[in-house]
């Protein structure tokens, strides 16, 4: 049989080398012409745990993981138990196990899979300096029918500067798994594909937030590492100072938040990246950034929580902190890239956003988004640059004293920018009136307030708020944001081939909801479904505070660390 | 101190640090609510810098010094006319304010007699003494005014309200 | 030199501060300003960033740029706005308690990372914007708060041991009695090229009444730097806290983040290129 799709999990502890293969067969098979996205899931061992690389190959671009593998390659069943339920087989799904690592654990059948048994290790073995994960890909892309060809260009990169030896090591390698994948029956093999004409990326979420970042106009990074939103850091160190930029390790995230205030203050646009547990150290100071309106990024790659919670699988539970958790009343604004490759969009929109606007931005991105690998075409550059308004340099002897919080009609004022002669000014966490003097005056408090408001209020977000995509007669509307975006349009296209129709609402705007869009998209539906990851149904909250929604009003959502499937979400909509 | 110059330099900048020092002092009392002794120290402000533009008077046609503020020679941390900061309080008196004024006065003649007394150079002698004794005029003018506003009594610091907690 | 010569006042502004009368921080405020003044400095190139207290009150009585932030968090605030800006003046003024006790992690770092700016702790060794409380410097049998009615218990926090153990690279303790000096040590503090703290006595007249004491206990002691640390730290062993002067000036290589624009930004995606 030849599919559109097929997904494989390569699982293995031990140091085996699953996720390094996965990624050189993604990029084998971009190179071929497919599509794809690859996943990970890790245990809590720094070295030599449990892990998982978790690939979705197809002909079409996907950006949204299926509901189960295809093929499971397992080197043993380590800690199977903690980590089954993030790999769900299809029915009619193909285990190849080492029959090494003993009999294929029961729980690993319920879906009633075919099961083979190929001796990775002792393939590898008969291979001078040959490795059992090269078997499992040479395997794999001979079930599916990728040519070796691409594994052996990437393996050419990948293994640069080690030797012809050890290319001949791995082609060898490749050939043992080929030749163990002749008469294995069952087998999910992908259509042809065309190789691409255009250039095409292979990109990490985190990786693109990082290019979103320097493209909207970063160029000062204050960085403390956290899992999983590291990786953004780590890009960002070498790169930012090929463009004039640079990035300083901090002490802690109270320390990074407060000195990308410090550097924004100075002109420069600037970002952190963090995850939950940072971002509740740095909720104070984002309250400095509204007050002082100063610009300032945050990236929030989520992870699961509360607390310590768990912190290599994704879920979409910093809503309600990234909202709500600035204490006073203090508006300020929420995104959530929709997909892998929207974190680059969403991310230097956020930029351009927070600098137009001088107040803080939270990028809510996730694990799933920021770990996981996919294919793109090259992205088009965007228009989104972060500007600011700035005041100019004025003789101090002569000019009016310059009002740092002027009461404007669009809510932002020139921000004099240090070195700037006649624009001196104290930026003040204290309410303060026009001159930024500290104030506890009714019309000053309020007056700055109704400013602040009115700056995010007013501006016009132009068609970026949302992905609205669908029928636009559809009875039953799917709102949802953030990472399960993908997963509930691949959820759509699946209900439409029933013959059913849906409209989707990815919201990439989340704080301050677009209302008025949000509503006029929603016209005319009798069932609304809320989508995310979550326990509580924080969006669905979030949007119930802000709006009446129309019609019945359902929700869907359930923690990790398993992400939301389209089979899942289809069925909601296909269930009267 | 070696030359008239030098001298002369000292005594701007005696005058000049004790202007501030006494505007400091009335815009901290002033913030205070303390009126009455904001107008005095603005006073003592004013005398000094009268004080100053007659010694910058002398500076005229003469190429000063210019000294750091750390290098002046003076007998004690700061120039001897300088009211110390923390003789202030925000309930003082007119007594107080006079009390101090009265104290720097004492300390600026005690600074010129001394040089008057014992310096080398005659110029500078003839000159500090002059300096000398317009100070016991001052000390004399402010021992009178002084007697028009006899000590408080001693609970003059105390205050029916708790402090204010700010931040 | 400039045409016209700067004056202290130049660099003050219209605000008058809230302080208590008689309180040691106009006196840093006046040292400030005539540290400028001495350097020549235009006050618009010069940041002044603060934290929470009495003491952070200090920007806005300046005609410099000035931040006063949250509590705790100015050194990070100037840190970052130096590293991007690096033609800026950048100093840092604070209390005891926003120094020491909620930012003390960033007073160990800052130290560390040797950043060109220069750190003035006014220590009055307690908390006057909240009413009283002890301190990290404050004596741990001070029973002067209802909060810590037996005393805090707790030795007191070493200011000078502290920098120097973090890898402080210019150290100075001035009174707030003594402005001639301690602008002196201010200037050097400027010029000095990296990370340079200042530990000011500053007395609080209203809630350590009996800290006007301390103009008969400070002493001049260090009066010629040490260049190097065993020196500093053998000094320190006999330091009462009342030793006055700059304690170390070492060679010092301030921290910059390289950067060298070296690509179009367009460049940056053929990384990801398959």
């Amino acid at each position: 049989m030849a599919l559109t799709s097929v997904s494989i999990a390569l699982t293995g502890s031990g140091g085996a080398g699953v996720m390094t293969a996965g990624q050189i067969l993604l990029d084998a098979a971009a190179k071929a012409g497919y599509h794809g996205l690859m996943g990970r899931t890790l245990g809590p061992q720094i070295r030599g745990g449990e892990s998982a690389a978790l690939l979705r190959l197809a002909t079409r671009s996907v950006q949204s993981p299926d509901d189960g593998y295809d093929i499971l390659v397992a080197f043993d069943w380590g800690n199977i138990e903690r980590f089954r339920d993030e790999l769900p087989i299809n029915p009619g799904g193909l285990i190849v196990a080492d029959p090494h690592a003993g009999p294929v654990p029961d729980i690993m059948l319920t879906s009633q899979p075919h099961v083979a048994a190929v001796p990775f290790f002792d393939l590898a073995k008969k291979v001078p300096g040959g490795r059992v994960n090269m078997v499992a890909l040479g395997l794999v892309a001979t079930l599916i029918g990728l040519d070796h060809e691409y594994l052996m260009e990437r393996l050419a990169i990948q293994l640069h500067g080690k030797g012809e030896a050890a290319l001949e090591a791995s082609r060898a390698a490749l050939d043992a798994g080929a030749a163990a994948a002749e008469g294995l029956e069952h087998v999910p093999r992908l259509h042809a594909a065309t190789p691409p004409t255009t250039e095409r990326w292979s990109i990490t979420g985190n990786d693109a937030a990082g290019v979103g970042a320097i493209q909207g106009g970063v160029r000062f990074c204050a960085a403390y590492p956290i899992t999983p939103a590291t990786d953004i850091l780590e890009w960002l160190a070498p790169n930012l100072p090929k463009v004039g930029g640079s990035l300083v390790q901090c002490e802690d995230e109270l320390a990074s938040i407060n000195m990308i205030i410090g550097s924004s203050f100075g002109g420069v646009p600037s970002l952190t990246a963090t995850s939950g547990p940072g971002l509740a150290l740095m909720m104070e100071s984002l309250g400095l950034a509204v007050a002082s309106e100063t610009p300032v990024v945050v990236v929030d790659v989520q992870r699961g929580g509360p607390s310590t919670g768990i912190p290599t699988k994704s879920e979409q539970v910093d809503l309600n902190i990234a909202v709500n958790g600035l204490h006073g009343d203090a508006p300020h604004i929420v995104t959530a890239p929709l997909s892998i490759a929207d974190c680059l969009f969403t991310t230097q929109w956020s930029v351009h956003l927070a600098e137009a606007m001088q107040t803080c931005v939270i990028v809510l991105s996730d694990q799933m988004l920021g770990q996981s690998r996919t294919i793109i075409d090259k992205p088009a550059e965007l228009a989104f640059v972060g500007r600011r308004k700035v005041a100019e340099a004025t003789n101090a002897a002569e000019a009016v004293p310059y009002r740092r919080y002027a009461l404007t009609a669009d809510g932002v004022s020139p921000m004099a920018l240090p070195g700037t002669e006649g624009g001196a000014y104290t930026a003040d966490g204290l309410e303060h009136d026009e001159f930024g003097h500290p104030s506890t005056q009714t019309t000053h408090h309020t007056d700055q307030l109704e400013k602040r408001r009115r700056k995010i209020e007013s501006f016009d977000y132009g068609d970026h708020w949302a992905l609205v995509d669908g029928d636009g007669d559809a009875d039953v509307a799917i709102i949802t944001w953030g990472s399960t975006a993908e997963v509930a349009r691949e959820a759509m296209a699946r209900a439409r081939e029933q013959g059913v129709s849906v409209r989707l609402i990815a919201v990439r705007l989340i704080d301050p909801l677009p209302v008025d869009q949000l509503s006029y998209a929603l016209a005319g539906v009798s069932r609304v479904l809320v989508v995310e990851q979550n326990h509580e149904g924080q969006f669905l909250r979030h949007l119930r505070a802000r709006m009446d929604l129309p019609g019945r009003v359902e929700a869907l959502h359930r923690p990790g660390p398993l992400g939301l499937r389209p089979g899942e979400i289809l069925n909601r909509i296909l269930a009267r | 101190m070696d030359s008239l110059e030098e001298f002369i330099a000292h005594a701007v900048a005696l005058e000049e640090d004790s202007a501030v020092r006494f505007d400091d002092m009335a815009d901290a009392l002033d913030v205070h609510q303390n009126h009455e002794v904001t107008d005095l120290f603005r006073k003592m402000a004013h005398y000094s810098r009268l004080h100053l533009a007659e010694a910058q008077k002398l500076a005229e046609n003469k190429e000063l010094p210019r000294f750091k503020p750390w290098e002046y020679k003076w007998p004690d941390r700061e120039p001897p006319e300088t009211p110390a900061m923390d003789a202030t309080h925000y309930l003082m008196t007119p007594h107080h304010a006079l009390v101090m004024a009265l104290d720097s006065e004492k300390r600026g003649h005690a600074f010129y007699e001394g040089l008057a007394l014992t310096h080398t150079d005659p110029r500078i002698r003839e000159l500090a003494l002059e300096f000398a004794e317009e100070e016991a005029e001052h000390v004399a003018m402010l021992e009178t005014m002084l007697t028009r506003y006899p000590a408080p009594p001693a609970d003059w610091d105390e205050d029916m309200d708790p402090p204010v907690s700010v931040d | 030199m400039d045409a016209v010569v700067k004056k202290p006042q130049d660099y003050k502004s219209d605000l008058k501060p809230v302080w208590c009368p008689g309180c040691g921080d106009y006196s840093v405020l006046a040292s400030v300003t005539r540290s400028l003044a001495e350097l020549d400095l235009d006050p618009h190139t010069v940041a002044l960033i603060s934290g929470i207290g009495c003491s952070s009150r200090l920007p806005a009585y300046s005609t410099l740029y000035g931040f006063h932030a949250v509590h705790g968090r100015a050194l990070p605030v100037a840190t970052g706005l130096k590293l991007a800006r690096p033609d800026l003046t950048v100093l840092v003024a604070g209390g005891d308690g926003d120094g020491f006790s909620i930012g003390g992690n960033h007073f160990v770092h800052a130290c560390r990372r040797n950043v060109d700016m220069t750190y003035i702790v006014m220590d009055n060794s307690v908390y006057g914007m909240t009413k009283g409380q002890a301190s990290p410097t404050t004596e741990s049998t001070w029973t002067g708060s209802k909060l810590t009615p037996e005393g805090p218990g707790l030795a007191p926090f070493r200011p000078l041991e502290m920098a120097l153990s973090a890898g402080a690279t210019f150290i100075a303790r001035a009174f707030a009695g003594d402005p001639l000096e301690m602008t002196r040590q201010i200037c050097a503090a400027i010029a000095h090229p990296g990370f340079s703290f200042i530990h000011v006595l500053s007395p609080c007249v209203t809630y350590r009444p009996e800290q006007k004491e301390w103009r008969t206990l400070v002493h001049a002691e260090f009066t010629e730097p040490e260049t190097d640390r065993k020196a500093a730290f053998l000094r320190l062993l006999d330091d009462d806290g009342f030793s006055t002067g700059i304690l170390l000036k070492s060679p010092s290589a301030p921290f910059r983040p390289t950067t060298a624009a070296s690509e179009p930004i367009s460049a940056l995606g053929r990384q990801f290129a398959i």
